[in-house]
């Protein structure tokens, strides 16, 4: 691992809450009169969280659905603000959120690999000199000018992962994006994660916790908005696993106070 | 960072934002701007044929209705008999640029969602993008005018090189208003009804088949509130009649534009936090 110790991310208390309306009228209510009285209920997704990231380090984050996962990585790329707490971010995210939020059906492979580039941060000239290499890593042939429409599901990840692969950024967030491909492929991504974790910062989001140990050095458990668990992959893992074979699947975690 | 504290440094920075903004992102806009205009035609095989047709025919229509018949209003001496389509056809593709914009606004960012609550987009540019995007086929329209002119007249009107004075300050406008009506139509759908209720009513709010000449002064004084008036009347005297424009409804229009401007990137700014929670 890299010898350096520079934080790259550091989250203190963060916590996010959602405005829930019954409808549009208590939501005009609460735009014009919010100051003296509140029209909606409070959904904490995310309570109290706090961790830090060094350089070079990769951090899983497990948890069930609706435990606040994706809301801390909307956070940690800037796309939402944390209602309370504080979040420093040090380095060019690329984020694998939904991969290929950007696709256009109607365009080509080629097209949308413009497009993705650009909305990553890349420069066009860079996009074009790096166009063979997303589609030999892509494998997906003559695709490559076809409009995506035409593409499987595999193809289209296979694409969008090509073009984040090749972003040259900073920090990586994986948001278990990798569970589409056939075994082939995620051996594929897996060994350029591998590559990338030499002198990258990776964030690595999941509910399986066999793939957290295996691409990653330390985890996270986050439950009901909170830190559960932090420590080595296996114990948190272990942690985990056994909780979710004890508890029952909590019918009220998506309700507002 | 001492500088930072002045006030001046500060709304020298605001000033300048957008155009920063814009520049840093530039090769983003540029290959969504692609996309979006490539895909209006998309699966058509005439393709930008359709852009073109489609001002061509209503300037047809226009010069075969009014073109022998009516005089120019304002007294103006009519040196062609499509001078009136001309006179039509300018405030259509003003007001058209316009009402393009007014509808799709509302909607812009629920058509970006993906973009804005998956990847680090740069929401404010939007609101450039769908205006050049606009502003693309109000050039082709108003080429065809020139060029519609040209073979009728014989010549243009030095004036048009002027154009870009009255080009830029639209752009300016609904870019403004883009900002505004995209950030209150991200937090309610309302607005998207409202701009499909007023913007059709507005064209009779809008010297567009008239001028403001003919009517009576407080009526006139109405009419020039409406912002769209100015820049109608200003392309009208620029290509049509091949006079300056009054120094008043000049100024007034550039005031409205530069106001339009800053505060709609003022209220997207201040409104943006909330967007990616909201759409």
């Amino acid at each position: 691992m890299s010898s350096s110790s520079e934080v790259v991310i550091r989250a203190q208390h963060l916590a996010k809450c959602y405005q829930l309306y019954d409808n549009q009228h208590q939501w005009l209510k609460q735009t014009l009169f919010g100051s003296f009285k509140t029209y909606y209920g409070a959904f904490w997704a995310l309570k109290d969280i706090s961790f830090e990231v060094r350089r070079g380090e990769s951090l899983g984050i497990l948890g069930r659905n609706g435990c606040g996962k994706s809301t801390l990585l909307q956070m940690l790329c800037g796309i939402t603000r944390p209602t309370k707490g504080e979040l420093w971010v040090n380095g060019r995210v690329a984020p694998i959120l939904a991969l290929g939020a950007t696709f256009d059906l109607e365009a080509t492979g080629e097209e949308n690999v413009m497009i993705g580039g650009a909305v990553l941060g890349l420069k066009r000239p860079e996009i074009r000199s790096k166009l063979g290499a997303i589609a030999d890593f892509a494998g997906i042939g003559d695709f490559m000018d076809q409009p995506i429409k035409l593409y499987s599901t595999g193809m289209r990840m296979r694409l969008a992962f090509a073009i984040c692969a090749h972003v040259d950024a900073e920090i990586l967030i994986v948001d278990e994006a990798l569970a589409v491909g056939d075994e082939a492929f995620q051996r594929k991504c897996f060994d350029w994660i591998d590559n990338f974790r030499a002198n990258g910062t990776l964030l690595f989001v999941s509910h399986s916790s066999a793939e957290v140990m295996r691409l990653c050095r330390q985890a996270i458990w986050i439950d009901n908005g909170r830190v559960r668990e932090f420590g080595r992959p296996v114990d948190v893992a272990r942690a985990y696993e056994k909780a979710i074979k004890v508890e029952a699947d909590d019918m009220k975690r998506f309700s507002a106070t | 960072m001492v500088a930072d504290r002045g006030l001046l440094a500060a709304s020298a920075r605001f000033f300048a934002a957008p155009f920063k903004s814009a520049w840093t992102h530039r090769d983003l806009i540029v290959a969504i701007l692609r996309r979006e205009l490539r895909e209006r035609f998309r699966g058509s095989a005439a393709g930008w044929v359709w852009a073109v047709t489609a001002p061509l025919l209503s300037l047809i229509t226009y010069t075969v209705a009014f073109g022998g018949s009516a005089k120019l209003p304002n007294n103006a001496v009519a040196s062609s008999p499509i001078d009136y389509a001309l006179f039509i056809f300018g405030g259509l593709i003003a007001f058209n640029f316009f009402s393009e914009m007014a509808y799709r606004a509302p909607s812009l960012l629920h058509e970006y969602s993906h973009y804005i609550k998956q990847t680090m987009f740069p929401a404010e540019m939007l609101a450039v993008i769908s205006t050049l995007r606009a502003a693309t086929y109000t050039g082709i329209a108003f080429v065809l005018m020139l060029a519609c002119q040209l073979f009728f007249a014989g010549s243009l009107h030095w004036t048009v090189l002027l154009i870009p004075l009255w080009f830029i300050p639209f752009l300016a406008f609904l870019t403004g208003l883009t900002w505004m009506l995209s950030a209150m139509g991200a937090f309610t759908r309302d607005t998207s009804y409202l701009m499909m209720t007023v913007a059709p009513l507005l064209m009779f709010a809008t010297p567009v088949f008239f001028s403001p000449d003919s009517l009576s002064p407080a009526m006139k004084i109405a009419m020039y509130a409406n912002i769209l008036t100015g820049f109608i009347e200003i392309v009208r005297d620029l290509v049509v009649f091949g006079r300056l424009p009054g120094l008043l409804i000049t100024s007034w229009t550039l005031f409205l534009s530069v106001v339009t401007f800053w505060f709609g990137y003022w209220f997207f700014c201040k409104t943006r936090a909330g967007i990616a929670d909201v759409i």
